[in-house]
């Protein structure tokens, strides 16, 4: 990506919003060891449930567990988790779209009648059923998410593709002599990386999101490691009482989610010629 | 075009065998069987009882038997009986020699989810498509902006945690909703108006909450079909000819606007058929997600495969659907085909 | 391109509006809904029959006929259906319930039932002890899958000589048996036999003898019994009793909150916290909490080094401060236990004492049994290997709140603890069957009868039974044997009691705490008995009542 396109991202004022999300929600994760007032895994029958005070800004949960501490390390286990979905997501896809955009033919049919299988099993359905069996774990947890989203990349590097093969730079490296994987990787790739960006961006906030009704199912990521998904879980059992305990997950969730996909929607806007022309 | 049905129809098969191949081996990796239950865990229980139900339900036999018995009894449209639920039949009913009807799991279970998710979907549609013409119309304009932040905001909120906020609000601070369930329970004694009413309340969280959550998608996607549609040349012509924005915006642009909407509602079947297992836990619902979750946690192979298998030939049948009436609709994709 | 002709512009004019209208008629019906007023529930009304009672369960029982379901939901409706030969009463000793009395031979070997008279089917055909004889029979076929069927399968003969005594003879004497006629529900022979016990639709449509009989099964939604009027036991008071399907514990306690449920069992913070904080729930609330016949422990595997060593199992126990876990996690509503069976019972051991927390003992302990921590990193080894296990545990809140409790208590003596927590199926089957654990976390819940020769006899470890832990220890061994063939009660506990005591001598497990049951009842619902029997809060629920007074907002009694 260029400066340019960067520049014009932080022009309209929603994707710049995201973009300042996105980053200080990032910077707080990684500076969690640094900010956390508690260690966000001692706990302390004495203070459990406490309302929000001076001592522990986001209260107490039920076993007395600082709760601004544990959304910090929180986010950071939420964030690994759409990161490395997303990764494995859009490695599968870009392989495979390629694979099939560039090859053709019956390559091509294999491929897309995959994604036609993938698709017709009710997704949420096929991830239930495998983390049921692989037992949830985080890093399970992210690999199933990334083995069952990849099929729109799939679908989007293949048409990128498709429509890329047939330009001229393509076919004069194509005359010239150059190597499928060379021709893919230094021709084809660059120039469909655009969109690939923007899937993955608004596919982390997809991941995140999954994360969290996983929790609610209680297969998300186990405890004590604290997850947004699985302190919401927790609270919502006490909605009505310990609001604290789902307020703050839940609008950590709301703004991250929110944050990419305002983010995402602001590159491919910034990508669109029609922007160009307004 | 019959050819490129028949075609298309016989596609099903090889790939509904490999769902169900898939479907198969990964339920029966996963660890444990219908006995081992939390209620099983119990000393009052032994062991030999256990291993007597596992013979009778094959479940002693090497994987690929059980397929193999699986796939045969398959082809003759038997999903066979639930392990769990009282030997409930999969997918449709039975009556036995006395005249008593059992309803079968899918049979129960579907319609309810069918219902909530169209009604769902058609709220999003009502929405979404005048929200989509007005941010396309009001591109980069506050308008535009407010719709998505509004959309986005609705994407993002963890679902069950906006559904347990509202139930709370809607339903115990205020009077106003039904909590959960489907029924009062004095549905039986109302009149068909009252039924009405009183089904109509038991939905609406359940429906509106889903719609809010996929509205932003499927307006964006009006939007962006919108905008493509706008800068073309008929519409440019229909402009010169005179006619008013208001006329050019909904006759011309949106009719093709909307044509990819065709194929979007037919990716979207899957959800459809399958339900939400969030909100159907929540809102106590029994529906096809609910009924799937607790056979994969009790280890009820019969109602995941049903499930799975069914839901698939289903959404594979509704992508059929889906793309004969895009090439229907599409002048130049029934040329297309017809010539294909 | 009729087909999108919906989309035109006076349609979507019409159709917006014709929505908003909708909407806003369904927020408006739902407003002219009679608002619940502040009722005073605090008067307290003479007993009257009639009203219906509604409570909630998280799943739907399988079917109802018990012997052949099992799981916990099914329990819960079959019990207000069927009868048993003997029950409990609330002092939790053994009475007749079908059986007018009962008598054990000289041998010890047979038992003679006799049936009260005039006992009726609710369809008003008489209750014998055929019926009695026919469930026996059933409950032992080859062809039924019952889970509970070991306990009958010992008794060699039974017989009906007469339509009032039933008799079985047991090869030798079975000290558990009078325990498994009090669990064991009679079924009608009439409606039964010939049919496939498994496919039946009596299991979803079952005539009993018991207080209420099924009134109507709404799949998914609810059921609803009614009082049966020929009850053995005479009738109930409450009309109906309908149990609503409600699979989110959260959506449960807002219908309580609203009203809509009268009755739930609560988790320790809903019970200390969130009501008592709330004046209006505490003004239409009664709580109750009772002492449930099951604990939490933790369990090592003994096949496992170094927990076959007695001083490392001793040296953890030790370690483990349970007052702290039953602050944390049961909000001290919780006892700490010595021996497992229920406090304040007969077969509990008044004596014994919990292992008190001690970590300078624990590591004394660990210290004797070879582990030092050589390298200084603050984790013990022994022979270069640093202490460190795992704990797996299933996705049970309390279950994994005492594991991160005891992780950090094991850590301040040098013990490095993982904690792994996995949905039933998958630990059952992957951990506990297969015995690849270290420690885990679970729970007993128990019957009524002393034995656990199941749990802890040392022929009970193959996979699938419930020695998973490996316990070996042949006097226990001995006395278990011992217990079920004692029929004296007296001698039986002294038993029981030398049995506790050596099993907590021996430390295969650490008892971690009792929790107490807690429910909240509605105070429309009247007659619950306060303090609650040993036998728990809905022991005697067909003497509840709801008074005519405080039966508006209910279901309309047709």
């Amino acid at each position: 990506m260029n400066s340019n396109l960067f520049n014009k991202v932080l022009e309209n004022p929603l994707s710049k919003a995201g973009f300042v999300i996105i980053v200080s929600i990032f910077l707080l994760a990684m500076l969690a060891p640094l900010i956390a007032p508690y260690d966000p895994n001692d706990f302390d029958v004495k203070s459990i449930l406490l309302a929000p005070s001076w001592q522990h800004w986001m209260g107490t949960d039920g076993l007395g567990r600082d709760v601004f501490s544990r959304m910090l390390y929180g986010g950071r286990v939420s964030l690994l988790v759409g990161f490395v979905a997303v990764g494995i997501s859009t490695a599968i896809g870009i392989i495979l779209g390629a694979l099939a955009g560039y090859y053709r033919g019956w390559v091509d049919t294999v491929i897309m009648r995959l994604v036609d299988v993938m698709l017709s099993i009710p997704s949420f359905f096929l991830i239930l059923a495998v983390i049921a069996f692989l037992t949830p774990s985080i890093i399970n947890i992210m690999v199933v998410i990334g083995l069952t989203s990849w099929m729109s990349v799939t679908r989007l590097v293949r048409a990128e593709f498709l429509s890329l093969n047939d330009r001229e730079f393509i076919m004069a490296s194509r005359t010239l002599g150059a190597k499928d994987a060379r021709i893919i990787f230094s021709h084809l790739l660059p120039n469909s990386l655009t969109p690939i960006i923007v899937s993955a961006v608004l596919g982390v906030a997809g991941a995140v999101l999954m994360e969290s009704g996983l929790s609610f199912l209680g297969l998300g990521v186990q405890p004590p490691h604290a997850s947004w998904g699985n302190i919401l879980t927790d609270g919502k059992e006490y909605i009505q009482f310990a609001w604290w305990l789902s307020l703050f997950p839940g609008m950590a969730i709301l703004i991250t989610v929110l944050g990419y996909n305002l983010l995402g929607e602001g590159l491919r806007d910034a990508l669109d010629p029609r922007s160009e022309a307004k | 075009m019959l050819k490129y049905l028949i075609k298309r129809i016989l596609w099903m098969v090889p790939i509904l065998i490999g769902i169900s191949l898939i479907s198969f081996f990964i339920m029966h990796l996963a660890p444990g069987d219908i006995t081992s239950n939390e209620a099983a865990f119990n000393p009052e229980t032994s062991e030999e009882s256990r291993q007597k139900l596992r013979e009778l339900y094959n479940l002693d036999k090497p994987v690929i038997v059980q397929y193999g018995l699986w796939l045969k009894r398959m082809v003759k449209l038997d999903f066979g009986h639930s392990f769990k639920s009282h030997q409930k039949p999969v997918f449709l009913g039975t009556t036995d020699k006395d005249g008593n009807y059992t309803k079968g799991l899918i049979e129960q279970a579907l319609p309810i989810t069918l219902m909530i998710n169209l009604l769902g979907l058609a709220i999003t549609l009502l929405l979404a498509i005048p929200l989509g013409v007005l941010s396309a119309r009001k591109y980069q304009q506050w308008q535009d902006k407010s719709i998505t932040l509004f959309n986005f905001i609705g994407f993002s909120i963890p679902g069950f945690w906006l559904s347990l906020l509202l139930m709370y609000w809607l339903g115990v601070v205020n009077d106003w909703l039904p909590i959960s369930g489907l029924h009062n329970l004095n549905y039986e004694h109302l009149d068909t108006w009252g039924k009405i009413k009183d089904t109509a309340s038991h939905l609406v969280l359940p429906v509106l909450i889903p719609s809010i959550t996929g509205l932003a998608s499927i307006t964006l996607f009006v939007k962006n079909g919108m905008l493509d549609v706008l800068h073309q040349d008929y519409i440019t012509t229909a402009r010169a000819k005179g006619l008013t924005e208001h006329k050019v915006v909904y006759t011309h642009a949106l009719r093709n606007a909307l044509l990819p909407l065709i194929t979007i509602i037919g990716l979207s079947i899957p959800g459809l058929i399958g339900g939400s297992v969030i909100s159907e836990t929540i809102f106590a619902i029994d529906g096809m997600g609910k009924l799937f979750f607790d056979a994969v946690t009790s280890r009820d192979f019969p109602v995941v495969m049903g499930i799975l298998t069914i839901g698939s030939a289903l959404t594979l049948l509704g992508n059929l659907i889906a793309d004969i009436a895009y090439a229907w609709a599409d002048p130049r994709v029934r040329r297309g085909v017809a010539r294909g | 391109m009729t087909t999108l002709s919906l989309l035109n512009t006076p349609s979507i004019k019409k159709t917006l509006p014709l929505i908003g209208l909708l909407l806003a008629s369904l927020l408006l019906t739902a407003c002219s809904n009679p608002q619940n007023e502040a009722v005073d529930y605090s008067q307290q009304f003479p007993v009257a029959d009639g009203g219906t009672m509604v409570d909630a369960m998280i799943g739907e029982p399988t079917g109802l006929i018990f012997m052949v379901s099992g799981d916990s939901a099914s329990s819960a409706i079959t019990a207000k259906i069927f009868n048993s030969l003997l029950t409990y009463n609330g002092d939790l000793d053994l009475k007749g319930e079908l059986a007018e009395n009962w008598s054990i031979s000289q041998d010890q070997k047979t038992i003679t039932f006799t049936l009260k008279k005039n006992l009726k089917w609710a369809d008003g055909k008489p209750l014998t002890s055929h019926d009695v004889l026919f469930t026996w029979q059933l409950i032992t076929n080859e062809a039924t899958r019952s889970p509970y069927a070991s306990d009958f399968q010992l008794v060699k003969k039974a017989e009906a000589p007469t339509p009032l005594t039933f008799t079985v003879t047991y090869a030798q004497a079975y000290a558990p048996a009078l325990d498994s006629w009090a669990s064991l529900q009679i079924l009608p022979e009439h409606l039964l036999k010939g049919q496939d016990i498994h496919t039946t639709v009596f299991a979803r449509k079952p005539i009993g003898s018991h207080h209420y009989q099924l009134d109507d099964w709404q799949q998914g939604e609810h059921i609803k019994l009614s009082r049966n009027p020929l009850a053995v036991l005479g009738p109930a008071h409450i009309e109906h009793l309908v149990t609503r399907i409600i699979p989110d514990k959260s959506a449960q306690f807002l219908e309580l909150m609203a009203g809509h449920i009268d009755s739930m069992g609560l988790d320790p913070i809903k019970y200390s916290r969130v009501i008592p904080a709330r004046p209006a729930l505490k003004k239409k609330l009664n709580l109750y909490k009772e002492l449930g016949n099951s604990y939490t422990y933790l369990g090592f595997n003994l096949k496992r080094k170094p927990f076959d060593d007695v001083r490392v199992r001793k040296a953890i126990n030790y370690a483990i401060d349970k007052q702290e876990i039953i602050d944390g996690v049961y909000l001290g509503l919780g006892i700490n236990i010595a021996s497992p069976y229920k406090p304040g019972t007969r077969w509990s051991n008044p004596t014994l004492t919990p292992y008190a927390y001690n970590p300078e003992k624990a590591r004394s302990l660990l210290k004797e049994a070879g582990f030092s921590d050589s390298d200084g990193d603050g984790v013990l080894e022994l022979n270069g290997k640093p202490f460190a296990f795992e704990i797996v545990t299933n996705q049970n809140k309390e279950r994994e709140k005492s594991a991160v409790i005891i992780q950090r208590r094991l850590k301040e003596i040098g013990i490095e603890v993982r904690i792994r927590a996995i949905e039933w199926a998958s630990f059952i089957s992957r951990f506990i069957n297969t015995g690849d654990f270290d420690v885990v976390i679970l729970g007993w819940g128990l019957g009524l009868d002393p034995d656990q020769y199941n749990i802890w006899h040392s022929s009970q470890q193959a996979p699938g039974q419930f020695n998973f832990v490996g316990y070996h220890n042949p006097k226990v061994d001995e006395l278990l044997e011992k217990g079920r063939t004692e029929m004296n009660p007296d001698r039986r506990m002294a038993i029981y009691h030398d049995f506790a005591k050596e099993l907590l001598e021996d430390s295969p497990i650490v008892y971690l705490s009792a929790g107490y049951g807690l429910t909240a009842i509605h105070k429309r619902i009247q007659g619950v008995a306060d303090p609650v029997p040993a036998a728990g809060v809905g022991y005697d629920s067909h003497r509840w009542y709801i008074p005519q007074r405080y039966r508006q907002n209910q279901i309309s009694e047709h």
